[in-house]
């Protein structure tokens, strides 16, 4: 066959074999939001500045197996009704660094909410939650995402530049 | 209306014998060409000695007072509107501009306009042998014409102003045919000679004429300066009409009459060449993972050091001499969509479409192949062939854009075990016989009978016999409820099918998506919108064996320069291998519908593309390379059948 599509890559390369995520995202972690012990969120930062909202895997959260559901209605403001318009993704909710997303509510009734840790809009929600919440703790680190959020290249830059890195994570969390 | 009083009239008001048979409303371009023997048929036998002192005087002298405007004017605006008619006579006498046409078409001094369209044309070396020419003139004579076809009105009851022969073609009746013998080539129309010369007269006293526009339209230039407080461009041409649509001659009066006597003439200052653009058309196929299609530059630098446009570039514009930074500014490629920098494009390649701008000459048959030739030889990219095309053959460039499907290759991993697997979890993965024919039989849009009899028929065809049969499909649904239990395969796709024909009214309703392929251009994109009404109607052609409707979210890797949408797309074909010597990989062959982001309906982007193929095989599934194997368009078109 001519130029076979086995032959085109090398597939001694572990590069070809990284995940999506990690394939076009940085991680970015902030920890103890709020003075909260293990309130750990991740930001995702792709190279177009697109921020995906994660929980870090040292949440608390993951600790607790209690059943939850997920609560998008923060105060008078319904995320889900979120809607953006045109490639200025106008008319998107504004987000600041303390702006909750998403509230999970244990059966327990205790609760914590998840704050999105920049300013910037909000472009979308993770609709797949909704029906299907425990993605939140199976795969918090791709399909399991809160949400996408989009801002200036100035502050995603300087919000990039200013928190944690992977590699820092890794060695703050193993201590 | 007598010709001979109207020719006595505007020659009494100063225009020349041109202007003269512009108004008694002569179309017949030889009366331009020969004036000065054709008017004589209008002369008196006093006019007939024709010398400026004589018509002046006359106008100076005559009984009658509505024969000279800047006297009338200068009465009702009292005196201080118009300076020229108080200069002494003697020096009045020696300016024999035209009041009209402000020299535009007066026959002296033509001769430096033509050395300037001789040089240039010298320079660039047109091998066109027909052109057209065009006369961009001083806004002043549209306010001089008015004011005479007003006063014309008045003189002679019924005077209708559409009379009044353009100057533009009076001029390309005069200067074009003198002009054509200096540059020997054959003057022609500008909807049949690609090659227009277009000449510019200034005129010192434009702007400061036509303010007195501002007072007789002031509402139009009032909010003309309002919207416009940075630039004031007040005076275009489109205001100046505007202005003048409405004016009355006492309107015009009131405000200095709009017709003083030209101390200075129109002066051709600048003149331009331009050839409308061709057009050649191929196909490129690229081999590298590594290139993207139109340059690749991030904060001023480059990413990569070359593109699919740039080694095509490279040949064409060595044959016009033209160097990179030029190259880039009159080549333009158009693509029917493009491929991501690490995608091949393989089998025929993806037609393809340059045009250039003002080109000096079409390339000869040898010159094409031997661009094909230098262009293959950078291993990056192939084109074996380049024709010719006309600008109407690129609306079936942007047609087969947003209609036409395309076929893929990919190399794809399965990363987990599939739910469907029966395997120890520490088992090692393996692409399974199952998986394989659990792809290769899924579908989520009903089976019509035709191809449940014969389901090998779905790889090669494209054609059904019903070519309604989308509608009678989501018909039968509607019955049936589930559209499985009537395939053959019902035992191998038992995925998450559900509201089937809620998806397959949204497979019709994506006609109407555009493709995200699309780079739109300029000219090309006017020439498509024209043709858009066709277009609809056959933007589903080939789509009516639909396998599987997908919804995809705009991918986050565009998301950022995108709106956010969700686009129903369709996989067509679907067939997918094992690797024998790779026994986690298994290559893929995907026909799908304009626009769909193959990618992601592999790895299913955070389940932001669904259904994707890792919800086919329940397992995590990644794509590892991408090759589009072919984009289904006829390109280039045939050449015109031999008149
Ligand atoms: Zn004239």
């Amino acid at each position: 066959m001519e130029y076979n599509i086995l032959d085109s890559i090398d597939l001694n390369d572990p590069a070809i074999y990284k995940s999506f995520t990690d394939r076009y995202f940085s991680k970015r972690y902030i920890l103890n939001v709020n003075g909260i012990e293990n309130n750990d969120i991740m930001l995702m930062f792709h190279s177009n500045r697109i921020t995906l909202l994660c929980l870090a895997p040292s949440h608390f959260f993951f600790k607790k197996k209690d059943k939850y559901t997920l609560n998008f209605n923060i105060g008078k403001i319904d995320r889900l009704s979120n809607k953006v318009k045109g490639k200025g993704k106008k008319g998107g909710q504004a987000l600041f660094p303390d702006s909750v997303i998403c509230k999970v509510e244990w059966s327990d009734g205790s609760s914590f909410g998840i704050p999105c840790g920049m300013r910037g809009t909000l472009v979308e929600i993770n609709e797949n939650l909704i029906k299907n919440p425990e993605l939140l703790q199976e795969m918090p680190d791709s399909d399991g995402f809160i949400a996408i959020m989009l801002s200036s290249i100035a502050i995603t830059d300087a919000t990039k530049n200013k928190l944690l890195t992977h590699e820092d994570y890794m060695k703050v969390v193993n201590v | 209306m007598n010709p001979k009083a109207v020719y006595k009239y505007c020659k009494h008001l100063g225009c020349c014998e041109a202007c003269c048979l512009r108004y008694i409303g002569i179309k017949n371009p030889d009366s331009y060409e020969h004036v000065d023997s054709f008017v004589t048929i209008y002369q008196d036998e006093a006019d007939k000695p024709k010398q400026t002192f004589e018509q002046n005087e006359d106008l100076e002298n005559g009984n009658d007072n509505s024969l000279k405007p800047e006297v009338i004017d200068k009465n009702v605006t009292n005196g201080d509107s118009d300076d020229l008619t108080n200069l002494p006579p003697c020096k009045k006498r020696r300016i024999d501009v035209c009041i009209s046409c402000l020299g535009v078409l007066q026959e002296d001094k033509r001769f430096d306009s033509f050395s300037m369209v001789k040089n240039v044309l010298a320079k660039k070396k047109y091998e066109c042998a027909t052109f057209a020419c065009a006369l961009s003139a001083p806004m002043a004579t549209l306010l001089r014409e008015r004011a005479i076809t007003l006063r014309l009105a008045e003189e002679f009851p019924g005077y209708d102003d559409k009379t009044l022969t353009a100057l533009k073609e009076a001029w390309k009746w005069s200067f074009g045919v003198q002009l054509a013998a200096q540059i020997n080539k054959t003057l022609d129309s500008g909807a049949v000679s690609p090659l227009l010369v277009t000449l510019n007269y200034d005129y010192a006293d434009d702007m400061q004429e036509l303010e007195i526009l501002k007072q007789v339209s002031p509402q139009l230039f009032e909010e003309r300066s309002k919207q416009k407080r940075r630039f004031v461009t007040e005076f275009t041409r489109r205001s100046v009409e505007q202005a003048l649509a409405t004016a009355s001659l006492a309107a015009l009066q009131a405000a200095g009459g709009g017709l003083p006597t030209a101390s200075v003439r129109a002066l051709c200052v600048g003149m331009v060449c331009a050839h409308a653009p061709m057009y050649l058309a191929g196909r490129y196929i690229k081999l590298s993972r590594n290139l993207p299609q139109s340059p690749w530059i991030l904060d001023k630098k480059r990413v990569l050091p070359s593109s699919v446009q740039e080694i095509i570039y490279k040949p064409l514009a060595d044959f016009y001499n033209m160097d990179e930074e030029e190259a880039d500014r009159r080549l333009k490629l158009i693509a029917a969509g493009r491929e991501d920098v690490d995608v091949r494009c393989l089998g025929e390649g993806r037609p393809f479409a340059v045009e250039i701008t003002d080109p000096t000459r079409q390339l000869t048959a040898d010159e094409l192949a031997k661009a094909c030739q230098l262009i293959s030889e950078s291993k990056e990219v192939i084109v074996k062939q380049i024709v010719p095309i006309t600008r109407e053959d690129l609306v079936q460039l942007k047609k087969g854009e947003e209609t036409k499907s395309k076929t893929y290759e990919a190399l794809c991993i399965k990363l987990s075990h599939s739910q469907f697997d029966d395997v120890s979890p520490d088992s090692p993965v393996k692409v399974t016989p199952e998986d394989i024919a659990r792809i290769n039989s899924f579908r989520n849009t009903p089976q019509n009978s035709q191809n449940s009899l014969n389901n090998k028929s779905n790889d090669h065809n494209d054609s059904n016999g019903d070519t309604s049969d989308e509608e009678n499909n989501a018909n039968t649904l509607d019955a049936n409820g589930d559209s499985l239990n009537a395939s053959p395969d019902s035992k191998t796709t038992k995925t998450d099918i559900q509201n089937t024909s809620e998806e397959n009214q949204m497979a019709k309703n994506s006609s109407d998506a555009k493709d995200i392929d699309a780079t739109p251009e300029k000219n090309y994109v006017q020439v498509a919108e024209a043709m858009d009404t066709s277009l609809n109607s056959e933007k589903c052609d080939n789509l009516s064996d639909v396998k599987i409707v997908i919804e995809q979210k705009t991918p986050i890797r565009v998301l950022h320069r995108r709106p956010l949408l969700t686009r129903t797309r369709q996989i067509l074909e679907l067939e997918a291998e094992a690797v024998p010597e790779h026994a986690q990989l298994f290559r893929l062959r995907a026909r799908t519908s304009a626009g769909t982001y193959v990618k992601e309906w592999a790895h299913g982007e955070l389940r932001r593309s669904r259904p994707a193929l890792r919800d086919v095989l329940r397992a995590r599934v990644d794509l590892l390379a991408l090759d589009v194997s072919a984009v289904h368009l006829a390109w280039p078109p045939p050449p015109p059948p031999p008149v």
